[in-house]
């Protein structure tokens, strides 16, 4: 008794010495972490089968779950004058099969509350544990059977043309086609641009062809990973992808892009831009697996890989340059390259220019602090270890490690190599992968500000935005004696000429467009003077009126009327001449002729066309021809200033008068309207009631 | 019999392999602690729920606990101003915290050896927070963005704060989470203290922790940072409002800076974790869950009246709304709209729905509970929630059980039961420019 009591005595004072010892927590500083964690990679097995898919199986079960993915190792291909085929034929696996309907995949794979998702390299299926039996079917059908429907082509021929054709307007976009063509080369798959005409000429064979001779079993690796073991993944596996045929598969080989002799400014003028897009960027020779490769992830995460590295810290904190300024140094099989970026204003173009080349040679130059070292660590492991919560994490190192040849304990070591990468090193690999003296520097923006800044960094040359490269004086110099009226007398003059356009009294457009898979049509009835009616309806709805009458300006939306300001009654106006080039003086129009453009490559005198209200907007006429071919207008939006291109092309003759017979117009979203010209009546009869 | 079959296998598998394994306990603060251990990865998700929403708010000082999600990160007695997401990205970590109606929810996603680090900074903010004025003043100015972002600058933002405030008259869910930017201004620094000595105390917390850990270890360090934390001692006022019954349907119309028009309905359902509110649930899979179901498929896909459309039951701690939405395509009017909406609706209140229906969306529903419990972040976070709403926390294994209870008939009952005119509000979302319209496309009142 009395030694039970003195047993619960010594408990309760050990209990009370460990709460006193907890009362004296030192809560003034952050407690140091603990001994950093051993990451357990978690473990795979593999198998082969007879027709050579390469398997990989990581248990897991956690959760009733199983995922199968499927990765083709194929080179990619040199796709000429039909690029973006490739794409298509993964996204079409998707669309339906020679069993089943687009809608009857669908439903099957919602009733056993699964996901499937295809592309040209690889096929993604899950669901619960209890349902891959069908899964597999669903996800093996795609892969054997697909139907490749021509309405299905159709369908994301539109979506990629609608995509394309928003992208012109996107200087990031811009940027990015023509990094990709000068740090690679047209000759590479890398630098291949996909563009509406190579969008035109995909056809189903193309697909069909690409699908029968790339997707086979012996450069296929499929990753199974969840809630299944190695004996039954095999079975399954066997069962379902033994009667894959192999095919004997020739990978290409490229040369390997270098960087160019010294750095240069690659230039794409935009006029209508208001910030400028600033990539610095070139090859390099880092293949998965190098030693190399996670010494120099963390030279980038201190250069430019996160919120506290310097660029950021510079060009956004210090300067206010930006909103963000990044960069990133990335291994790859074929060829890696290194990107360092930011969007900035017009008048600090060549001074964030400066800024970036100043921190690649500092980073050469110099030793980075411990303290950066230590904080780039922390953010890799924490990454890294926040990966490995998905099984896939496992399966893909699992993947990589056998398909580029990587040592077998490559990720069990990779935080290891993380931790001992010293200051050293960080130098070392500066001073092997940084190269300032080496670089593309592509700049989006507005040349006519920013072109001469940029002189200093290298010779400026001039490209269009498909990375072509133009003689620069002929885009600079306008010829001598040119004014913007010669430039409006020549376009009246290409139309048909004064004495023709003047004569025409009234008009009857019909144009007809296609917008989300809906016919709309669009009646213009224009009389002089100063009678409009623009009315656009879908499917016999009239959806929006547009009237003139005089003075009198009404705007009316799906049968509502929406406020007139005098910016739009000011464009009703204009719109309302049959040739608004022939008032611009009696209506205080303001000129100036500001330059020579590349409008699809060929070159194009810029007016800047400024109206009485204030508003300005740009147009285009065809140095060749006389014709307008595009207006610019830049638009405030809560993303930022975004420009809106109109093109004007396909001229056709109706009555002794050119007219434009296809306008693209820009819709909200990126999204643009292929407006076509249906018919036209010069002089028609026009009732007055027309315009009420 | 096959049902009852299925039902029976169904809860062996969950049992075989997707059991969460957790312990729990107070502290004699009141601190309640949930861990679950999980060492398949290095890392580890210290999260905080407190219990208290903005349904917990002052109606004149509306916003507040949405506000201390920003206040509580302006540092402590002994975290300087700004430092607090600095200790946690230089331990390579994540953090962030949200805010509902019903509670507020702080996380940290850290390597398992920072854990110290994760109790240090949760112990910090419920001890003995800077709750300053300078700290209030930059916190005003980035919620002010903050509503500016997601309520009045995007299309639609505002339609969560135009269905609530018209359909609750009594109860605080009649207001937004993000409150009014007016209350906040008006409040004084004792009110913002006084909020945080009421709601910000140990009995009102939840601790939960998932991930790469020694529950014996862990248990130690967290009486270590969170045992000396005195109690609040005070009750936590928690509202008895009961929203009375809407007798008769509320329509309106809003204008706002969008193209397309919009329908959204409405409709007051029970509370959650009712029987009800289970088959309201299920009924919303039917609706909208994939591009099979039944208004996706029949307003986007086949008559193609909308870009977007679909039923979510918002339900709450309190009875809560059952919403149906969708945006009109380009040239369809919002009257045609919603009648294709209700046509959905009456035939689920019409026809019993198939077998094979049925059988997908329990199928659907058994895969997203399953997949709910995917990251250590979720998992502590689904504990806390069921701890805090239903008072237990083993619901995260449980709790697909009542769903798959749910028969056909219960989905066909409770549309009827609870998707009436009379006990919904529908709104118009027309574009501004239609304000000025005249009466023609005037909106009936259906009462």
């Amino acid at each position: 008794m009395n030694h039970n009591m003195n047993k619960i005595y010594i408990i309760i004072t050990l209990f009370l010495i460990s709460l006193g010892t907890s009362a004296q927590v030192d809560r003034s500083k952050a407690p140091e972490p603990g001994p950093a964690p051993k990451i357990q990679i978690g473990e795979y097995q593999s198998f082969q089968l007879k027709n050579g898919l390469k398997v990989f199986v990581v248990e897991n079960h956690k959760m009733p779950r199983v995922a199968f993915s499927l990765i083709l190792d194929n080179e990619p291909i040199i796709e000429g004058d039909k690029a973006g085929y490739v794409s298509f034929a993964g996204q079409l696996l998707r669309n339906g099969t020679t069993n089943r309907t687009k809608a009857q995949l669908d439903e099957e794979i919602d009733f056993i509350g699964a996901s499937l998702s295809t592309s040209s390299g690889s096929i993604y299926a899950s669901s619960l544990t209890k349902h891959k039996e069908k899964l597999l079917e669903l996800m093996t059908d795609v892969l054997f059977n697909p139907a490749f429907p021509e309405d299905e082509l159709e369908k994301i021929r539109k979506q990629t043309v609608s995509g394309l054709a928003a992208s012109k307007d996107d200087p990031n976009a811009i940027a990015r086609n023509v990094r990709n063509v000068l740090v690679y080369g047209k000759e590479h798959p890398y630098g291949e641009l996909t563009t509406e005409e190579t969008v035109e000429n995909v056809k189903l064979e193309d697909v069909r062809a690409y699908y029968n001779k790339y997707f086979k079993p012996n450069v296929a690796y499929l990753a199974v990973v969840g809630d299944i073991n190695l004996k039954e993944a095999r079975k399954l596996v066997e069962k379902h992808f033994s009667k894959w045929k192999k095919g004997e598969i020739k990978q290409p080989v490229y040369e390997v892009p270098q960087a160019p002799e010294s750095t240069f400014v690659a230039l794409v003028d935009r006029p209508a831009s208001v910030q400028s897009v600033i990539e610095v960027a070139y090859p390099l020779e880092l293949r998965p697996g190098n030693p190399d490769v996670i010494k120099t992830r963390v030279l980038n995460q201190i250069l430019g890989g996160g919120f506290s590295s310097r660029l950021m810290q510079n060009l956004r904190e210090d300067k206010a340059f930006t909103y963000g300024a990044r960069s990133s140094l990335s291994s790859d099989d074929l060829v890696g390259n290194f990107v360092a970026s930011a969007s900035v204003r017009n008048e600090v173009t060549d001074s964030a220019v400066y800024e970036f080349i100043q921190e690649l040679e500092k980073i050469r130059n110099s030793v980075v602090e411990e303290r950066e070292l230590t904080a780039a660590k922390a953010s890799i492991i924490g990454s890294f270890a926040r990966s490995l919560e998905q099984p896939s994490t496992i399966a893909n190192f699992a993947i990589n490690t056998a398909r580029y040849n990587l040592p077998e304990d490559y990720y069990a070591n990779y935080l290891k190599n993380v931790s001992a990468t010293t200051l050293e090193d960080v130098k070392a690999m500066a001073d092997k992968y940084i190269l300032p003296d080496h670089a593309n520097i592509i700049v989006v923006g507005k040349g006519s500000e920013v072109a001469d800044g940029l002189k200093k960094f290298g010779a400026v040359k001039y490209y269009d935005i498909y990375g072509n490269e133009y003689e620069p004086s002929a885009a600079k110099e306008l010829p001598a004696g040119l004014t913007a009226e010669k430039v409006i007398d020549n376009y009246i003059s290409a139309l048909g000429g004064e004495e023709k356009l003047s004569s025409v009294k009234a008009i009857k457009m019909d144009m007809s467009a296609e917008m989300m898979g809906n016919a709309i049509d669009m009646k213009v009835i224009k009389k002089v003077p100063e009678k409009l009616l623009i009315e656009v309806s879908m499917g016999g709805n009239v959806m929006s009126k547009q009237l003139l009458n005089d003075d009198e300006a009404v705007v009316m939306q799906m049968g509502n009327k929406v406020p007139v300001n005098e910016e739009a009654k000011e464009q009703l106006l204009l719109a309302s001449y049959p040739f608004p080039a022939l008032q611009y003086e009696k209506l205080g129009v303001k000129i100036e002729l500001t330059g020579v453009e590349k409008i699809d490559g060929k070159d194009a005198y810029a007016i800047e066309v400024t109206y009485p209200s204030g508003s300005k907007l740009i147009e285009y006429y065809d140095a060749g021809s006389g014709l307008k071919v595009q207006e610019t207008k830049t638009q405030k939006t809560p993303q930022g200033e975004m420009s809106l291109s109109t093109t004007y092309s396909d001229y056709k003759e109706v009555d002794g008068i050119k007219f434009p017979y296809l306008v693209v117009q820009p819709m909200g979203g990126g999204m643009k309207l292929n407006v076509k010209t249906q018919n036209i009546e010069i002089n028609p009869e026009v009732g007055e009631d027309t315009f009420k | 019999m096959f049902i009852l079959f299925f039902a029976f296998t169904l809860s062996l598998n969950a049992q075989k392999s997707n059991k969460i394994e957790f312990t729990e306990y107070d502290l004699d603060n009141g601190l309640h602690v949930i861990l679950h251990k999980d060492n398949s990865t290095p890392i580890v998700a210290v999260t905080i729920m407190y219990h208290v929403g903005s349904k917990n708010e002052d109606p004149e000082r509306t916003g507040f606990a949405h506000f201390f999600e920003h206040l509580l990160f302006e540092g402590s007695e002994n975290i300087k101003r700004g430092e607090f997401d600095k200790y946690i990205t230089n331990a390579g970590g994540v953090n962030n915290a949200n805010t509902s109606f019903d509670r507020t929810f702080y996380y940290e996603l850290l390597p398992s050896n920072q854990l110290e680090l994760g109790l240090w900074l949760e112990s910090e903010r419920l001890m003995h927070a800077n709750i300053e004025t300078i700290g209030v003043e930059t916190q005003r100015e980035v919620v002010k963005e903050e509503k500016r972002q997601r309520y009045d600058n995007r299309p639609y933002g505002s339609l969560m704060i135009e269905v609530f405030k018209r359909a609750y008259t009594k109860h605080p869910y009649q207001w937004m989470p993000i409150g009014s930017l007016d209350h906040l201004t008006a409040a004084s620094l004792e009110e913002f203290i006084d909020f945080y000595k009421t709601y910000y105390v140990p009995e009102n917390a939840t601790l939960s922790i998932a991930g790469d850990i020694d529950v014996e270890e862990t248990k130690k360090l967290v009486a270590k940072y969170f045992a000396d934390i005195p109690s609040g001692g005070k009750d936590i006022p928690r509202p008895d409002i009961v929203e009375p019954e809407q007798k008769k349907e509320v329509r309106d119309i809003v204008y706002d800076q969008i193209q397309l028009p919009a329908v959204v309905e409405a409709y007051h359902i029970p509370a959650q974790g009712t029987e009800d509110a289970y088959a309201l649930s299920m009924l919303s899979t039917l609706l909208s869950d994939g591009q099979s179901s039944r208004m996706y498929k029949s307003l986007v896909d086949e008559q193609q009246k909308a870009i977007s459309a679909g039923a979510f039951p918002f339900a709450l701690e309190d009875p809560g709304l059952y919403l149906i939405y969708a945006i009109a395509n380009m040239g369809v009017n919002v009257e045609e709209l919603e009648s294709s909406v209700d046509e959905q609706i009456e035939r689920v209140k019409n026809e019993l729905i198939s077998e094979t229906e049925f059988q997908k969306i329990r199928n659907q529903v058994e895969n997203d509970f399953i997949s709910q419990n995917s990251t250590m972040a979720g998992v502590a976070e689904n504990l806390a929630n069921y701890h805090v709403y239903f008072g237990d926390a083993n619901l995260v294994n449980t709790e697909i059980e009542r769903f798959m209870s749910v028969t056909r008939e219960d989905i066909q009952t409770v549309a009827n039961k609870y998707l009436k005119k009379e006990n919904r509000v529908v709104l118009y979302y027309l574009p501004e420019s239609a304000r000025d319209q005249p009466a023609e496309s005037e909106v009936k009142a259906d009462n």
